[in-house]
């Protein structure tokens, strides 16, 4: 304890001091210090590519999540905490994930915003080690079953409790486009009642993302009594697909599921329009957007243009649906050199993730319990129809399921358009397969 | 002797708070009166150059694993950013879009929080790499129908832009920019674009 004394006069009372000089030290430093101590700064992590084989859809995600997360905080952050983003470009790289996700760990983040197929299944095993949430936006099923199981075939396959993402996955995506075409489509054909119709599929064989639904809409197709044609590998990077093309007119397929994004999707559509291939196409979430007819021209806007029907995770940007005011208000605040006719459904489709984990932080430091499995056991797996808007379904997740959405909107583009075909929702029409088979695949 | 001191701390308390107070309120950060810094491309360079190659990965490395990798093209820009205000300014971030003839290479990004003094100009730098694999996988996926129209193919084009951008012939765009500023909790978000040289 210091005492303040004056040369030739008798040391101060403790008295006195604590009467005044203490009272007097302690609004000081209640008014100093109040800011720094309520201001605490939750840090989340990101790992995006707005430069690798997918930017052409990835740049647009990026930019939406950090607008996204500019908005949590306006609206109050965790409960009065700011959020402190930080995402760094990774390129599709899956050892650039992997470094990014470690620096990310050092920098304390509670959770991770991802980005691929490939990475995000890559770093699972860890993720869930470390009980860090990671929510991708590769909506891979083989992400969704929390708890070690094994496959009809024999194979163990590891439980992935820490991985989620507030969309229908792909194989769910591709169940119900298949469904739908099979549904609206078939029906209308010259042939229908005569013969089987026949499906083929086109995708980049190797990635992770345009393969993992692949056996989930094989075993669909064989379901609904499709004849299955051979598969055509179609770069990420394609621009010239016509030896496909070529190789698809021998088996002459009615209909064709593309599982790449926009870029090489455009191409496909446009040499079999060219080469006049027939068939229609059903299309994964992230090969269908607004980009989508303006790279393939007339190969969709003509009269006689290809049919193209696609998964919709979210409506598209700008399009009327509840919070989607505080997308466009938010995109054109923080990026206002990108003009709203550039923006993509990707914008929307960062949002839906970074709701569902403001909903299960909110909820986890609620309950007193902000760290990763907090998050995952106080949040995420306490959300049951949780509403999101944005033209997303509702999400659930449970301690043993973590397919956030049983349903998917399919629309097509028509006349200019994009209109509704059909809300598949394949809980309703198959719940027995969907609660015992279809499950991580 | 008592009743002295006492007055002296609580004259002296007094102070301080008026002080406080006035400096506060001096430059009230506020919407109107909050005006925009002023951002200038000041410099761009290339920190090292290596030259142009690119590796499949059928090509057997001296060391470690092959795959496909390409020379870098690092590449700093700075900028001049000067604050109008009365009262400092917080850059929390800046995020642009490097172009070369009018294709997207990549998107820079940082949450980088720097102050600047009130009235003064701050430079702030920022440093981004491409290779020749990552401009290669850009520009198929973004710019591919674009190179055919241009009747380029990836590869002629990123040659000449590593000599090009390292010699300071081709310029280079930056677009798509946005600073975001915090001033007392106004925000303020300002787009920009540049070309060097």
């Amino acid at each position: 304890m210091f005492f303040i004394r004056v040369k030739g006069e008798e040391p101060m009372k403790k008295g006195i001091f604590l009467k005044f000089l203490v009272p007097c030290l302690a609004v000081v430093f209640l008014v100093g210090f109040s800011t720094a101590a309520v201001a605490k700064t939750i840090r989340v992590g990101g790992i995006m590519d707005t430069t690798g084989a997918t930017s052409d859809v990835g740049k647009d995600y990026a930019l939406g999540m950090s607008e996204a997360f500019h908005y949590m905080n306006d609206a109050g952050g965790i409960n009065g905490k700011k959020i402190k983003y930080t995402w760094f470009d990774y390129g599709y790289r899956i050892p650039e994930a992997l470094t990014k996700y470690k620096l990310l760990k050092r920098m304390k983040v509670v959770a991770i915003m991802g980005w691929g197929t490939g990475d995000t299944e890559a770093l699972s095993p860890t993720v869930n080690k470390d009980k860090m949430p990671y929510v991708s936006a590769s909506y891979s099923a083989h992400l969704t079953r929390p708890v070690d199981w094994v496959g009809k075939d024999g194979k163990k396959h590891g439980g992935t409790g820490y991985n989620l993402f507030f969309s229908s996955d792909y194989s769910t995506n591709a169940r119900a486009c298949l469904t739908a075409w099979f549904d609206k489509k078939w029906p209308k054909n010259a042939d229908y009642g005569k013969r089987k119709p026949r499906f083929a599929c086109c995708y980049m064989f190797p990635s992770p993302y345009c393969s993992a639904a692949i056996k989930a809409i094989k075993d669909h197709a064989t379901m609904l009594g499709f004849e299955i044609g051979p598969d055509q590998d179609v770069s990420l990077f394609a621009i010239d697909t016509k030896s496909q093309i070529m190789a698809l007119k021998k088996f002459n397929p009615d209909v064709i599921w593309h599982g790449n994004t926009t870029m090489s999707v455009s191409a496909t559509i446009r040499d079999a329009y060219a080469l006049g291939l027939g068939a229609a196409f059903i299309v994964n979430n992230w090969g269908f957007d607004e980009n989508l007819p303006r790279l393939a021209g007339d190969a969709i806007k003509a009269k006689d243009g290809v049919v193209v029907l696609g998964a919709t995770p979210v409506k598209f940007f700008g399009q009327s649906s509840d919070n989607m005011d505080q997308v466009v208000k938010y995109a054109k605040k923080y990026n206002p050199g990108i003009p709203a006719s550039k923006r993509l459904n990707r914008t929307p489709q960062a949002w839906g993730d970074a709701l569902v984990l403001w909903e299960a932080m909110k909820r986890a430091d609620k309950a007193g319990d902000l760290t990763g499995p907090g998050i995952m056991k106080k949040g995420f797996e306490t959300m049951k129809n949780f509403h999101i808007g944005l033209g997303a379904g509702d999400v659930t997740y449970t301690p043993t399921d973590h397919r956030a959405a049983t349903a998917c909107l399919v629309p097509e583009y028509k006349n200019g358009k994009i209109q509704v075909v059909e809300f598949v929702d394949l809980k309703a029409r198959w719940p027995k397969k969907w609660a015992s088979e279809w499950h991580g695949w | 002797m008592k009743k002295k001191l006492v007055l002296m701390t609580v004259l002296l308390f007094g102070l301080a708070v008026i002080f406080a107070s006035c400096a506060g309120m001096q430059a009230k950060p506020t919407e109107a009166n909050f005006k925009s810094p002023v951002i200038t491309l000041e410099s761009f360079e290339v920190p090292q150059f290596d030259g142009y190659y690119y590796y499949s990965g059928k090509t057997k490395p001296t060391k470690g694993k092959a795959g496909n990798h390409g020379s870098p093209l690092p590449m700093s820009f700075l900028f001049n950013v000067n604050n109008p205000n009365s009262y400092p300014v917080l850059s929390e971030g800046v995020k642009f879009t490097v172009a070369f003839e009018g294709f997207d290479l990549v998107t820079y990004n940082n949450e980088d929080s720097i102050w600047i003094p009130a009235g003064k100009t701050t430079q702030i730098r920022a440093t981004t790499l491409i290779t020749t694999r990552s401009a290669l996988l850009s520009l198929l996926v973004t710019g591919g129908y674009k190179l055919k129209a241009k009747g380029m193919n990836p590869w002629q084009a990123m040659e000449k832009w590593w000599a090009g951008v390292s010699g300071y012939t081709t310029p280079v765009t930056v677009h798509e920019g946005a600073f975001v500023f915090k001033a007392d909790g106004v925000t303020k978000v300002l787009p920009f674009k540049a070309t060097f040289p």
